[in-house]
């Protein structure tokens, strides 16, 4: 019975801990756009600036 | 552009290999963000606090992630700029910078010269979203701990098949009441509001069984507990709760994009050059006064009735009243506020103040102000009072069965009032729908909310705007080619390539040099001739021409003639191109529902569009004759899909059961409507309704299976045998049913027809 106890304790402290960091994570605005974040991850910081005098021919419409 | 990007290392953009396609940058007006110099729009839009200003921009065309990255480098091209941050789901730009390094004027034109042009709007973007949306999910945080929590504690008297030992089973019924305690005071706490409130307002929402439920839940499992008589339900209680809040987020999520509620106001510009004796300054157009002197360029939006006071010059109305040709106008002429200046610029008096304007006055109209009725709301009302009446009845039947055994009457009252909270029904619309418009969206079909869906798969007309909707805004002189020689197309459109006048425009093409071209001279509002390697030509209309040539013209209804001489005049006509795949959808479209065309322009192109829409074909029509038509079809029991694109048809797409805009620079210039289309996705129409119908049968799958969890539930709870156990099995099993279906099957199946 104690064991019990205490596992429950120690399984509501973990758990509350998680719900906690929910709640601060929200309350941050973690979760008020899910989806810009979700892209933006993928994207490396550019490359040194170049300087070359030719455009590339993509995409200059 | 790539000098742009190249003069500050940002060519990694190329490298993507996404790229964006540059927009007409170089047509407009380069002073068009002076607006957001004035003080007064700058105080509404920007925050600042300390040294540093904030303002959140629209920018339509942020769509994809090389947009977010070159737009996120901003502060690498203009100094002063501390730090962007783009928002790919509500389409904005939220800018931190100096006020003393920069000015929002200098971040607007630099967001227009990446090609990210921001919505000129003097209204700050409401920012109400996070609020609702932060605790929404804090409650589904709450409701999904206490769920799995709880089924920890009443997994081990399932398996055990009877009660645990008494101590046990003590510790875990109290744990159980403690987190049920936030689930129903915090989490559930709004669907309890939303009841009271329907009671109140007597319309009996799908809110009220659900409450009714929740709280029967509730109190007996609470009852059984301190009486010591049973575990209770608590554990399904919290995972109902956190079910129902997952459906609820799906609703909202699906609210998430831009608003598209424009009234005349945000068609007009922010400010106007007023002319006084003591030279030109900006002012807003709100203190706009008659009799004021106003200066609107090439290209402008003429912001109040004016009357000309320049000489003469060109307004095109195709977005007021869909009329195509430019209209020429003289010094004396009154001008509705909403035309655009064609040419040079012009001054005029401005005779009535905006909010008086012709323009405005369209939006007195009674539609505008009544929010539409979507057939969802009307479904879910009704099954709402369905389900509390049955609910009520057969709970009331089932205690009087089982009556005088009270304790039976009461278990059997409130399972069956467990059962009947329709939590799989409630799940299984938003879920669909919201499904539905997330994949419209991806395929360039916003819609304005989830229920639109429904409305649409019901329609039985459709009906057309022709100008801006069927045809794309450009013309091309498509019957010269056939009554022109070759010689005299070559002159004609050498001729007019000295002339800036729309219709002169397209003879000339993009091709065409003004070279061997002398003695140009312009008749505004007539026409224009010259020498062309020496030979007279001129272009213009019938009299004009008639004049200058000295013959007679034969009636014809073209617009413009072409003379060269000691040859007959010509008539020209400039057709207008038609959006690519539209009469097939049309067509497509013609086989389910009726098909009508309502244009503001001439019936000059009757006959082409006679072919697909027969007799069905109305012209001339003004905004408010668009609207009375689409009313005119309602009352003989019609339910009409207008499709759309300028003002004058912001009162017809208003009144209709569904409005479509099509839009070629996305939210743009969107008139009142509850779907926004891009241009080149017209040619899915059919495609699209045929997914809302698809929708709709998803949703009424949905239901028949929930109503047939609910008949099996309702068969346990009548005959005294809902268990606990029973209700932790079917509540989860239902819900997760009509999850997998509505998703699973709106993913899977049409996409492809969407997209195709």
């Amino acid at each position: 019975m104690n064991v019990i106890a205490l596992l429950i304790l120690a399984g509501g402290l973990v758990a509350g801990g998680f719900l906690l960091a929910f709640v601060w994570a929200v309350r941050g605005g973690q979760f008020d756009d899910t989806t810009t974040p979700a892209v933006r991850v993928l994207l490396d910081d550019g490359p040194a600036p170049s300087h070359s005098e030719d455009p590339p021919d993509v995409h200059v419409r | 552009m790539y000098r742009l990007l190249d003069g500050h290392g940002l060519t990694a953009y190329y490298a993507g290999g996404v790229g964006l396609s540059q927009r007409d940058v170089g047509q407009r007006d380069p002073g068009r963000f002076a607006a957001f110099d004035d003080p007064l729009v700058t105080a509404r839009l920007v925050h600042v606090v300390g040294d540093v200003a904030r303002v959140t921009l629209q920018t339509p065309a942020l769509h994809c992630a090389s947009c977010l990255w070159l737009l996120e480098q901003l502060w690498k091209v203009e100094p002063g700029v501390r730090r962007v941050d783009a928002s790919l789901f509500r389409r904005t730009v939220t800018v931190e910078y100096l006020p003393t390094e920069t000015t929002l004027r200098r971040i607007a034109e630099q967001l227009a010269a990446l090609g990210y042009e921001p919505v000129i709007d003097a209204e700050p973007i409401a920012d109400r979203v996070p609020a609702v949306r932060r605790r929404l999910y804090l409650q589904l945080g709450v409701a999904g701990f206490a769920f799995g929590n709880m089924m920890l504690f009443s997994i081990p008297r399932y398996v055990n098949g009877g009660p645990l030992e008494p101590e046990f089973q003590r510790l875990f019924d109290m744990l159980n009441v403690a987190f049920a305690l936030p689930v129903l005071l915090y989490a559930a706490a709004d669907y309890f509001r939303a009841a009271a409130r329907s009671i109140r307002a007597r319309a009996i929402t799908l809110d009220v069984p659900i409450a009714i439920g929740l709280a029967a839940l509730f109190s007996r499992s609470l009852f059984e507990i301190i009486s010591r008589t049973g575990e209770g339900f608590l554990d399904s209680f919290a995972g109902l709760v956190f079910f129902l809040l997952i459906g609820k987020l799906f609703q909202q999520k699906a609210f998430d994009h831009v608003s598209f509620d424009r009234t005349a106001r945000s068609f007009l510009p922010l400010s106007i050059r007023r002319v006084t004796t003591d030279g030109t300054s900006l002012v807003p157009i709100e203190s706009l006064a008659p009799g004021d002197v106003i200066l609107v360029r090439a290209h402008e939006i003429v912001p109040a009735d004016a009357v000309l006071t320049s000489e003469s010059g060109h307004i095109d109305y195709a977005f007021v009243t869909g009329e195509q040709d430019p209209v020429s106008v003289t010094h004396g002429t009154v001008i509705q506020a909403g035309g655009r200046v064609v040419g040079g610029s012009l001054t005029m008096t401005v005779a009535r103040a905006t909010a008086h304007s012709h323009l405005a006055r369209l939006w007195t109209d009674p539609v505008f102000s009544t929010p539409k009725l979507h057939w969802l709301d009307a479904i879910l009302a009704r099954f709402g009072r369905a389900f509390t009446v049955s609910a009520l009845v057969l709970a009331a039947l089932g205690a009087f069965a089982w009556w005088p055994d009270a304790r039976m009457s009461v278990t059997v009252a409130t399972a069956v009032l467990i059962i009947a909270c329709p939590c799989a029904f409630t799940l299984a619309a938003p879920l669909t729908l919201g499904t539905a418009m997330g994949a419209l969206g991806r395929a360039g079909v916003y819609v304005r909310n989830p229920a639109v869906i429904l409305d649409l798969s019901r329609v039985t007309s459709a009906v057309f705007d022709k100008t801006g909707t069927l045809t794309t805004g450009a013309r091309v002189a498509q019957e010269h080619v056939n009554t022109l020689t070759p010689v005299q197309r070559d002159l004609v459109r050498r001729l007019a390539t000295q002339s800036i006048h729309p219709i002169s425009r397209v003879l000339a093409g993009d091709d065409v040099d003004g070279t061997g071209v002398t003695d140009v001279r312009e008749f505004t509002g007539e026409g224009l001739e010259g020498r062309v390697d020496g030979r007279r030509v001129a272009l213009g209309n019938a009299s004009f021409i008639a004049r200058l040539s000295g013959r007679l013209i034969g009636v014809d209804d073209a617009a413009v003639w072409a003379w060269v001489d000691g040859d007959a005049p010509v008539p020209i006509r400039l057709a207008s191109i038609e959006r690519p795949g539209v009469s097939a959808t049309v067509r497509t479209l013609a086989s389910r529902m009726s098909t009508w065309l309502i244009s503001g322009d001439h019936p000059r192109e009757a006959d082409r569009w006679a072919a697909l829409f027969g007799d069905r074909m109305r012209f001339r029509l003004s905004p408010l004759d668009k609207l009375s038509a689409v009313r005119g079809l309602q009352e003989q029991g019609n339910r009409v899909l207008m499709v759309g694109d300028g003002l004058n048809d912001a009162g017809a797409l208003a009144a209709a059961d569904v409005g479509i805009a099509v839009s070629d620079d996305t939210a743009c210039l969107v008139p009142t409507c509850d779907a926004v289309l891009a241009g080149a996705r017209l040619a899915e129409l059919d495609h699209i309704v045929g997914y809302a119908r698809r929708a709709r049968w998803v949703i009424s799958l949905c239901f028949t299976v929930s109503l047939a969890y609910n008949a099996v539930g309702l068969g346990l709870a009548l005959t005294g045998r809902l268990t606990p156990l029973a209700t932790a099995i079917l509540m989860p099993v239902s819900s997760l049913t009509i999850v997998a279906l509505s998703v699973g099957l709106m993913r899977r199946l049409p996409l492809s027809e969407v997209t195709r």
